[in-house]
């Protein structure tokens, strides 16, 4: 990986000149993000990880604060990452160093587009529900990472739809990604319980369990987040909008909690037997179990009939009890994801806006390289959308990745460690959805067709 | 993959475990100041045995409350070490001054495994203890260098193995009816710390190691196993093979389990190795 050695006489790094940088794309907490192709004749091109000119995200962590050198959270991408190896995992190529500053930089391949942004253009754009086809399509990526992260003994800890990439035109067009591991760990025998980490998941996504300061918990959190995210697939809104009482050390969120509990009901001690248990239930008991909840129900939120397939798993992924809801693995074995037919509709996402006059030191001194284009997201005039629309021709998004070039995956998959053991104690079945799967498409045949091509010959041999 | 042994960088992938010869192997930086394969092979033992012992100190005094069971310091320490042998397969003790990266490897092994010491506390600590030796006078900003020029030099793979889950679950699933079970599983255990003196874990899968351990654990407590381990159905050859490395260990340093290698051996070592700019 990286060579941290400082370039001849400047104070770059010499590793900074195999990207040509395009300019900002994303900012958090933990530093910034960067959009950067790499240039011609480097190592990782006769390597094949990468070609020339193909765009790569480079996610530079900040300093963390003073005397604690590498922050814990790259630490964690950095080990997690270096190990995982998935279709529907983000993909790490490169680690580097700035010993000048400090620095660290973690080199992804690039994803022009994420749930979020997808789910945003929807609503606000196209005044449009995303075609079920797709939401199942994107529902099924989604699972079938997440069941590769939990064979693995890997809780992400943080899905949302922002950390859910789907990438852009190219090989592997409409393919998602799971991203962001900062939050992410191995749960297999932690030396400490997991809730010394502090509170985990973006609070619209997090589970109960969490919400009600459970000391342990499982991979079942991440399942509760897959389904707040397939809600918002179908609806465009997220599903409960709490508002966040910040500030406070305690994990109990009296307004999420409320916006659960008017949507699914008032959780009971018989339907979940362990909720007796749990800190915030017996701490905050005035608030919670005193008030009445009228059981608004999910189905008329998301608009699906109570009998649908679809709802069926939706209220699973929902389920209060954690060690009833169901995993991953099973999820990708329900009805509601079995192959169907495959929407026609095309529809065209935009491109991520990038902020070209911002370099890697994070430092808004750089002229913009490109005059200002028309279609320039409002008030920032210096967002240069790239020159070519590109069509992301929904149908394909990933669907046709359920057959053979899914079970080569699931068959390579390590599972799970000793048997027996798996997240909430429900034998997993994996891969035999896939294997049971009538459309087993060679890789070849499928890979990137009809991306694309609007016209989709190819498509329509296939019988979905 | 982070949680199965045999599909981990530990195992496949980045071709971790090394030969013997690769192992031992001087680099040229050392070799130059006359370092021979056998003082490189003390440093090593005495490092490992000073982050066993003074990780030890460090973490039951402060960093964590004595409640937390055993398991916990051990495989921090365990992965420390594991760091520091690998780096020192890549980078010259010249270089990369064996009395910073040792402490470094902790804390990078701390953070790893979700239990973080504070750099800070690591720096008062090691002058605290070894307010003695200019050498090891240390700031955390130099911890903070070496943390990145260790995560360099570990290629960025920082799950490891240990022998310790094998051999629990070695003991278990199999030799739970074994009236003496508990002598030999402490003694086993002892014995897998002490491999963490040699460079068994860069060499070995850990379960070969455990194995390894129970079978000396057996032949010295006088505990006949033979057919457990024909029901394994390993390579005996293998094992046997690193019971004796192990015993031969034991048998040319003969360590004091207090007070490591003997002063006169490591001294003229470490005066070899450049002191701090």
């Amino acid at each position: 990986m990286g060579d941290g050695r400082v370039g001849g006489g400047t104070n770059r790094p010499a590793w900074l000149q195999q990207y040509e940088l395009v300019g900002k794309i994303g900012e958090g907490t933990y530093g910034l993000v960067f959009l950067a192709r790499l240039k011609q004749s480097h190592p990782h091109a006769a390597a094949g990880v990468g070609r020339r000119g193909s765009p790569i995200a480079i996610k530079k962590f900040k300093q963390s604060k003073e005397g604690d050198g590498v922050s814990p959270t790259a630490i964690r991408e950095i080990m997690l990452l270096r190990e995982i190896n998935h279709e529907n995992v983000v993909k790490l190529v490169n680690v580097h160093i700035n010993h000048a500053d400090m620095s660290l930089y973690l080199a992804f391949d690039y994803a022009e587009h994420d749930l979020y942004e997808i789910i945003r253009h929807h609503r606000e754009k196209l005044n449009l529900p995303i075609n079920p086809y797709t939401v199942k399509s994107l529902l099924w990526q989604l699972l079938n990472g997440l069941n590769y992260l939990h064979s693995n003994w890997i809780i992400h800890r943080d899905l949302k739809p922002s950390n859910i990439l789907v990438m852009g035109e190219g090989e592997e067009h409409g393919i998602i990604k799971i991203a962001d591991f900062g939050l992410a760990r191995i749960y297999q025998a932690p030396l400490k319980p997991l809730s010394d980490n502090g509170v985990v998941v973006t609070i619209w996504y997090r589970a109960p369990e969490l919400l009600l300061g459970a000391k342990h918990y499982t991979s079942a959190v991440d399942m509760w987040a897959v389904g707040c995210i397939f809600a918002e697939l179908l609806t465009l809104k997220p599903l409960f909008q709490g508002v966040e009482a910040k500030a406070t050390p305690n994990p109990f969120q009296l307004d999420q909690l409320d916006k659960i509990f008017k949507v699914l009901g008032h959780p009971t001690v018989e339907k979940w037997p362990t909720l007796a248990n749990l800190p915030c239930w017996q701490n905050d008991q005035q608030h919670i179990q005193g008030h009445k909840y009228e059981n608004t129900g999910l189905h008329n939120i998301v608009h699906l009939p109570q009998k649908s397939p679809a709802f069926d798993l939706l209220s699973k992924m929902l389920e209060y009890d954690p060690r009833k809801r169901i995993t991953a693995a099973q999820a990708l074995e329900h009805d509601a994801l079995l192959p169907s037919q495959a929407g026609e509709k095309i529809v065209q996402y935009p491109v991520r806006p990038v902020d070209t006059t911002t370099d890697f030191e994070g430092t808004t001194s750089l002229q913009p390289t490109q005059a200002p284009s028309g279609n320039a997201a409002p008030g920032n005039q210096s967002v240069v959308p790239r020159p070519i629309p590109r069509q992301m021709q929904q149908p394909m998004v990933g669907m046709s990745r359920m057959g053979g070039t899914n079970m080569a995956a699931f068959g390579a998959a390590p599972q799970g460690g000793i048997a027996g053991m798996n997240p909430g104690n429900i034998p997993m079945q994996r891969g035999a959805g896939a294997q049971s799967h009538p459309h087993q498409l060679r890789r070849k045949a499928d890979q990137g067709m009809g991306m694309q091509n609007p016209g989709y010959p190819t498509q329509q041999k296939r019988r979905f | 993959m982070a949680a199965n042994f045999w599909t981990s960088s530990h195992c496949e992938g980045s071709k971790q475990l090394l030969d013997q010869e690769d192992v031992d192997k001087v680099p040229q930086a050392d070799s130059d100041r006359g370092i021979t394969p056998e003082e490189f092979r003390l440093v090593k033992i005495h490092m490992s045995f000073l982050l066993q012992i003074k990780a030890n100190h460090l973490m039951i005094s402060d960093i964590w409350r004595l409640a937390q069971q055993v398991k916990v310091r051990q495989r921090v320490i365990a992965t420390a070490v594991t760091y520091f042998r690998r780096v020192y397969t890549r980078k010259s003790m010249t270089e990369y001054d064996p009395r910073l990266v040792a402490p470094t490897c902790l804390y990078l092994a701390s953070k790893v495994e979700e239990s973080t010491v504070q750099a800070r506390l690591l720096v008062f600590y090691i002058k605290k203890m070894c307010a003695s030796d200019e050498k090891y006078r240390f700031e955390i900003k130099d911890i903070l260098e070496m943390e990145m020029k260790l995560l360099e030099a570990l290629d960025y793979y920082l799950v490891v193995y240990h022998p310790y889950r094998p051999l629990l679950q070695c003991f278990d699933f199999r030799l739970l009816q074994d009236a003496g079970i508990t002598d030999l599983t402490q003694f086993a255990w002892g014995i897998v710390n002490d491999t963490y003196k040699m460079d068994l874990i860069l060499i070995h899968p850990p379960y070969m190691i455990a194995l390894a351990c129970i079978y000396i654990a057996s032949v010295l407590k006088d505990k006949d196993i033979t057919l457990w381990f024909e029901e394994l159905r390993v390579d005996m050859n293998i094992v046997k093979n690193i019971s004796m490395e192990i015993l031969d260990f034991y048998d040319t340093y003969k360590i004091d389990p207090q007070r490591g290698l003997p002063e006169d051996k490591i001294a003229p070592v470490m005066n070899k190795l450049p002191s701090k700019a």
